[in-house]
């Protein structure tokens, strides 16, 4: 819990002067539970846990009433974009296209605001009207029971496929499945496997000036800010992966480097948007993937017993795995 | 009494020289201070537009590889700016103001050229911060050429001048 608090506390501390004064005092048991502050021109602070949002007054009161809320003025968003970007928007440019920095903690901030188009597309953000600052918090271990299920052998893994409706924890999980292919783990008999990270919403590794900000383990490469299906066909080139690891795949040409993968006998982890296999396997783009039967596992998340419960864990033949006693099923 | 006379002669004509080599040597100092800050200012473009070095890297960088003689400045920026957590980089400019003019004879347009820098500095993408560097480098060039030809006019005339004055009042004096 103190672990959650320090982070939230170094993250605020990376706002303007007037925001970092009032978040910094929100009751202590809340710090650790805040998932998102948003900041929003003219509008209320908010801030967003436990699937609500909420309203920080002056005070640091966390209220519904948002006659009580404070006014999140022009300059606290301008100097906060000036801080995140340590004073200097033109070294994210790149991010900023793509709608977010990735600030150090691994920190996501999501950026809204008049955007520019040029002759390749995106080229700027201008007049930014919000900022939405999504708190990375790394749960390392909480795949530790899943692994055994994923790997065959000492040296084989099971490609598999990570099912979740959004916020309910498919990254965080994904980032500690790499984590510990990639450094192994000797009571499951895991030796530890080259990992490439395809991590292209810098949401996996956190990656700040080339440097990780989330454990991914030790033998795992990081392509950060590409595009996955570029990703795919570098890593295959260069890397000489045991194991490709991508996140929220679906799209045509990720299906098509996902191929180009398994013809080079790279094993796949990803994980995809849906509540369900069956979801998952009605879109157009996956269902290719599913005739193929490419993938040997299947884990579904939901949050019926809080974030990042898993809700199954079914086979490649669509047959449900069931955990050994005890162990346990959720995540969080 | 003669050698009371000789300490009072060495003395005015020692103070009115070096009072106009002190004058004199202003206008040398502004020159070569903008012969820095023009390079000062080089490096910084290099290490934001080919680089793309965020700006506090930038800032040391400059301070560790320009003429120490004015890149303390940029080093003075970036504490300024990170010790202080400024909103905007301008701010930490406008802290240095006075060291401009009193530390290194810069005159109003100079380091007007500075802050008009320090107004903009960082807060575009690549394309339009060269731009800016070359803007603010062609008004440099142009106060550079302007320090030279007052360095050029006043300098020995400042100097003579205080070797005169002290001569004349010395002169009065017997």
């Amino acid at each position: 819990m103190m672990k959650e608090v320090k982070i939230y506390d170094s993250l605020v501390g990376n706002l303007n002067e007037e925001l970092k004064d009032v978040l910094i005092k929100i009751p202590l048991s809340l710090k650790g539970k805040v998932e998102e502050i948003r900041l929003k021109r003219e509008r209320p602070l908010m801030i967003y846990f436990e699937g609500k949002d909420y309203f920080v007054s002056k005070t640091g009161n966390v209220t519904r009433d948002i006659s009580q809320a404070l006014i999140v003025e022009e300059k606290y968003i301008e100097s906060t974009f000036q801080l995140i970007s340590n004073y200097s928007p033109y070294a994210y440019l790149e991010e900023i296209k793509n709608g977010y920095i990735t600030i150090t903690g691994g920190h996501r901030i999501g950026i809204g605001g008049k955007v520019v188009y040029g002759i390749n597309g995106i080229e700027n953000i201008k007049n930014i009207s919000s900022l939405n600052i999504r708190i990375a918090r790394e749960k390392i271990g909480i795949s530790d029971f899943l692994i055994p299920y994923l790997i065959k052998g000492r040296k084989d893994f099971y490609n598999t496929l990570i099912i979740s409706p959004p916020q309910c924890g498919k990254t965080t999980l994904l980032r500690d499945i790499v984590r510990n292919l990639s450094n192994g783990m000797i009571h499951s008999n895991c030796e530890g496997f080259k990992v490439s990270l395809i991590d292209e919403r810098s949401e996996l590794a956190g990656m700040y000036n080339g440097v990780p900000q989330k454990d991914v383990g030790l033998r795992t490469d990081i392509l950060d800010g590409c595009l996955k299906s570029d990703g795919i066909i570098m890593a295959i080139r260069s890397l000489s992966p045991d194991i490709i690891a991508v996140d929220e795949i679906g799209g045509k040409r990720d299906v098509e480097a996902i191929h180009e993968a398994l013809r080079a006998g790279i094993k796949l982890i990803a994980t995809i948007h849906g509540s369900s296999i069956h979801e998952v396997r009605e879109k157009q783009s996956m269902r290719e993937i599913f005739e193929e039967k490419i993938f040997g596992r299947y884990i579904v998340l939901d949050r019926s017993k809080g974030v990042g419960t898993i809700k199954e864990l079914i086979d490649g033949s669509g047959n449900p795995i069931h955990f050994i006693k005890g162990a346990k099923n959720a995540i969080s | 009494m003669l050698f009371l006379k000789l300490i009072s002669i060495t003395s005015i004509f020692s103070a009115c020289t070096i009072l106009g080599y002190y004058y004199g040597n202003k206008y040398t100092s502004r020159y070569e201070n903008l012969v820095c800050l023009e390079q000062c200012i080089k490096i910084l473009e290099t290490e934001i537009v080919y680089g793309a070095t965020p700006l506090p890297d930038a800032l040391t960088s400059v301070y560790k590889k320009g003429k120490p003689k004015v890149s303390y400045i940029f080093e003075e920026i970036k504490r300024d700016l990170i010790g202080n957590k400024r909103s905007f980089v301008y701010e930490s400019f406008l802290e240095l103001e006075a060291e401009l003019y009193n530390g290194l004879y810069f005159k109003k347009e100079d380091v007007e050229i500075l802050l008009s820098l320090g107004r903009v500095l960082g807060s575009s993408d690549r394309a339009d911060q060269s731009k800016i560097f070359k803007l603010v480098l062609n008004q440099i060039g142009a106060q550079i050429e302007e320090a030279k030809m007052e360095k050029n006019q006043n300098e020995k005339l400042y100097r003579s001048l205080g070797v005169i004055t002290g001569i004349g009042i010395i002169i009065l004096l017997i």
